[in-house]
């Protein structure tokens, strides 16, 4: 960039830059701008705009063209994508295509991304739990990866932020395992959920059925209505873009509002190539992005980075960013970036039938989904022949049936006269997975993108561990499905490859120590001191909880904290 | 096949013949565009045929009025294999000889009873060929029949309800499709349903 003089330097300036748009990197944007920061937000895809660019969020079943959906043609150049339960004809458009960012894999990886503004936020599946400090403390009680440099104490403040802008509904269940939050009112369970849940009740200690928490406006509060949002309509079409903003996502709630500052410039179409190392300064100092409609590449400036292009992404810039300083990547002194990388082992399901309860269905549509039931194995201590657990999630819901048989008058009759089925019932599994040195993201020494950054290497793969849990979920699921009368009871295995569970974790893991760890408890790295990674590449281990609401928590603590040694002068 | 794409077929139809009929409506295709298939004119009525046979009109709306038959045709072009699209016109012309076989007569002008008992035929071959799937592992993948006038079939049938149940005249006049439900009622009793859903 030396033929661009010293006033262009300037106008591409910023306080902060947050690389990514999504779940993280929206809080990192609403934080930085509300404390009065001049923020950049780089996004590689295009602009989504609340309200605005959800183009099927109000048709109904009969305007798609093939009613849901996906074309053959679609599937077939698409095998990966097609993989994903929501990529149907009314979200298609918010999924990155195979062929749009191809990556290397060494074994089976299933990489389920949105490039857009808002990024997976748009689509996600909305479950929402605290960490404990049984989950905190995992590694260190049963010695895998490294120690978590932070407890349940450091985050629970901001848990309990992040959760009152967001809107989490749920119960006060006082479970020690689930930390309970700021909630708004629970939806609440079916009559056959609850069956479930006083029978694990009578029968187990620990086992417990609850409302599943979800980022749904179950009944909105005035800081939510000034957000332009209202009460979840209970459409459960989440996925196209919520034209009531009820639930939440990045471009209905964190990004209007960081844009309200007046102080956030967001740069759609932007892929970072690298974070920008200077060897004489020693810190930071920028991004370098490829425009992706103009092809021209840039350099942008700021005193403090956050990295949120999403965990693998995010492992992908810093791997890529090479100085004399950081010849491996930037922060990684250590040689663990890109390893330890883990995910939630979802390829096991359950189902049944109940036949009581037959007076009772439900009316309307639950935007929770149902039950969660949170970890119960080794939870307080180790009692089985694996390391770590699983939640689950359960519901149930009464079919309607129709006789399809035959033609005619008759069939059309009956296609217009539903049955109602007895009841069906259902549980996937959420297991922990541990992360190891040799399930790693590399960079392809030969093959580069479309944008100039070398293609991801992908070597990540189940162990025996996972194995044996997924036998115990088995068991365990069969035992209780059994103790509350439910019959025809199947177990589906579904041996889907890692990736598909959209819960990517690790590569630049938190840690006490700069020797085996990238970041320090501030989300900060330990050699970089004005980088910060809060999506899900800074996690040290995976829990069972669905992550979204710790990188959350994560980001607006990392965001208070760098601001804070911003004024000190610590980063500058 | 989207409302929008059958508004505007049938602007060009009626267009088309107040100004250059020959050109813009060639009468032995059918009538809507397709990318794959290579479909008659004569073929499409066939189909129509079939698909009102599946769905008739009776005081309410049949598979014609609603335009099924052209769902049929859109979503074989765009949603099946080659194999399968193959497997469905060889069907279509077999078991359109058949009919003319068995009746003497092109299946359109058979009566309805005489429509109903060579389908109902498929339709029992059809369902035991589904009984047989269902034996199968569940990781097994789904294969039409080995009789290709029997994988027509299914698929004609299969998509003649897709479409009539996901039609806007069956999501608004039968069983009501509500875009926003504003409500979860999690313990309701069967018998306050409103539509006439009981239990089975």
């Amino acid at each position: 960039m030396a033929n661009l003089n010293v006033d262009s330097a300037k106008q591409r300036t910023f306080d902060a830059i947050v690389i990514g748009s999504g779940m993280s990197g929206g809080w990192a944007a609403k934080e930085f701008t509300e404390k009065g920061l001049n923020t950049l937000m780089l996004e590689r895809g295009r602009d989504v705009k609340h309200n605005i660019d959800y183009p099927t969020t109000n048709m109904y079943p009969w305007e798609f063209k093939h009613r849901g959906e996906v074309p053959y043609d679609v599937q077939q150049a698409n095998p990966i994508i097609s993989k994903c339960y929501a990529f149907k004809e009314d979200a298609m458009h918010f999924f990155v295509k195979d062929n749009e960012h191809p990556y290397v894999q060494d074994k089976p990886f299933d990489w389920i991304r949105g490039y857009q503004v808002g990024g997976k936020s748009l689509m996600w599946a909305r479950q929402t739990q605290r960490w404990s400090d049984y989950d905190f403390e995992g590694p260190a009680r049963d010695d895998f990866a490294v120690d978590w440099p932070i407890r349940y104490k450091d985050l629970a403040p901001w848990y309990s932020y992040v959760e009152k802008f967001a809107g989490i509904s749920g119960n006060k269940d006082g479970l020690d395992s689930l930390p309970d939050g700021e909630f708004l009112p629970a939806f609440p369970l079916n009559s056959v959920e609850n069956h479930f849940s006083k029978v694990l009740g009578s029968n187990y200690q620990d086992r417990h059925v609850i409302s599943a928490r979800c980022a749904h406006l179950s009944v909105p509060q005035p800081i939510h209505i000034q957000q332009g949002r209202v009460m979840c309509q209970k459409r459960v079409l989440c996925q196209r873009g919520c034209p009531f903003g009820g639930y939440f996502s990045a471009n209905s709630t964190t990004i209007p509002w960081a844009l309200k500052t007046g102080k956030l410039t967001l740069r759609p179409h932007s892929v970072v190539q690298e974070v920008i190392f200077d060897d004489k300064k020693s810190k930071a100092t920028g991004v370098r992005i490829m425009d992706t409609e103009t092809k021209q590449v840039i350099e942008y400036y700021a005193k403090v980075i956050f990295v949120n292009a999403a965990a693998v992404n995010t492992n992908l810039v810093l791997l890529n960013s090479k100085s004399q300083r950081f010849p491996n990547g930037l922060g990684n002194d250590s040689g663990v970036l890109g390893k330890y990388f883990a995910f939630h082992n979802y390829s096991a399901r359950i189902s049944a039938e109940y036949d009581g309860i037959m007076d009772l269905t439900t009316d309307g549509r639950n935007p929770a989904g149902g039950g969660y039931i949170p970890r119960f194995r080794n939870l307080k201590k180790q009692e089985t022949g694996f390391l770590r657990g699983y939640a689950a999630g359960f519901s149930a819901s009464r079919w309607q049936n129709t006789d399809q048989s035959g033609v005619g008058k008759g069939l059309k009759e009956n296609l217009a006269n539903p049955t109602l089925s007895n009841w069906k019932v259902g549980s996937h599994m959420m297991a922990e997975t541990i992360p190891k040195e040799t399930n790693t993201l590399t960079l392809d020494k030969s093959q580069k993108d479309a944008w100039g950054v070398p293609l991801l290497k992908f070597n990540i793969d189940y162990d025996d561990n996972d194995t044996k849990m997924k036998q115990d979920y088995f068991e365990q699921m069969t035992e209780m499905f059994t103790k509350a009368g439910f019959k025809n009871i199947q177990t589906y295995d579904s041996k889907q490859a890692p990736g598909l569970d959209i819960h990517e974790m690790g590569g630049a893991r938190m840690g006490n120590d700069p020797k085996t760890s990238i970041l320090n408890k501030w989300n900060q790295m330990h050699a970089c001191n004005n980088v910060f990674v809060t999506d899900g590449a800074c996690m040290t281990s995976t829990s069972t909880q669905n992550p979204s609401l710790t990188y959350m928590a994560l980001t607006a603590r990392a965001v208070d904290y760098a601001v804070g040694e911003m004024k000190k002068g610590n980063i500058a | 096949m989207n409302r929008r794409t059958v508004i505007k077929n049938l602007a060009l139809v009626i267009g088309g013949a107040a100004l250059l009929p020959s050109c813009l409506h060639d009468p032995g295709k059918a009538s809507i565009a397709l990318k794959k298939i290579n479909v008659s004119a004569d073929q499409e009525r066939f189909v129509a045929d079939v698909a009102e046979t599946i769905i008739p009109k009776t005081d309410t709306p049949g598979a014609k009025d609603l335009s099924l038959h052209l769902f049929v045709l859109k979503m074989v072009d765009d949603c099946f294999s080659k194999k399968d699209q193959d497997a469905f016109i060889a069907g279509l012309d077999k078991l359109s000889k058949e009919a003319e076989n068995r009746y003497n007569k092109p299946f359109g002008q058979c009566s309805q009873a005489q429509r109903e008992s060579l389908l109902n035929e498929l339709d029992h071959k059809q369902a035991e060929f589904q009984k047989a799937q269902k034996g199968q592992s569940k990781n097994a993948k789904k294969e039409l029949p080995a009789d290709d006038m029997l994988a027509f079939y299914g698929i004609t049938k299969g998509e003649t309800i897709f479409g009539y149940t996901y039609s806007k005249y069956f999501m608004t006049k039968q069983i009501v499709y509500e875009l926003v439900p504003s409500r979860y009622n999690p313990n309701f009793p069967v018998k306050n349903l409103k539509v006439a859903i009981k239990n089975g």
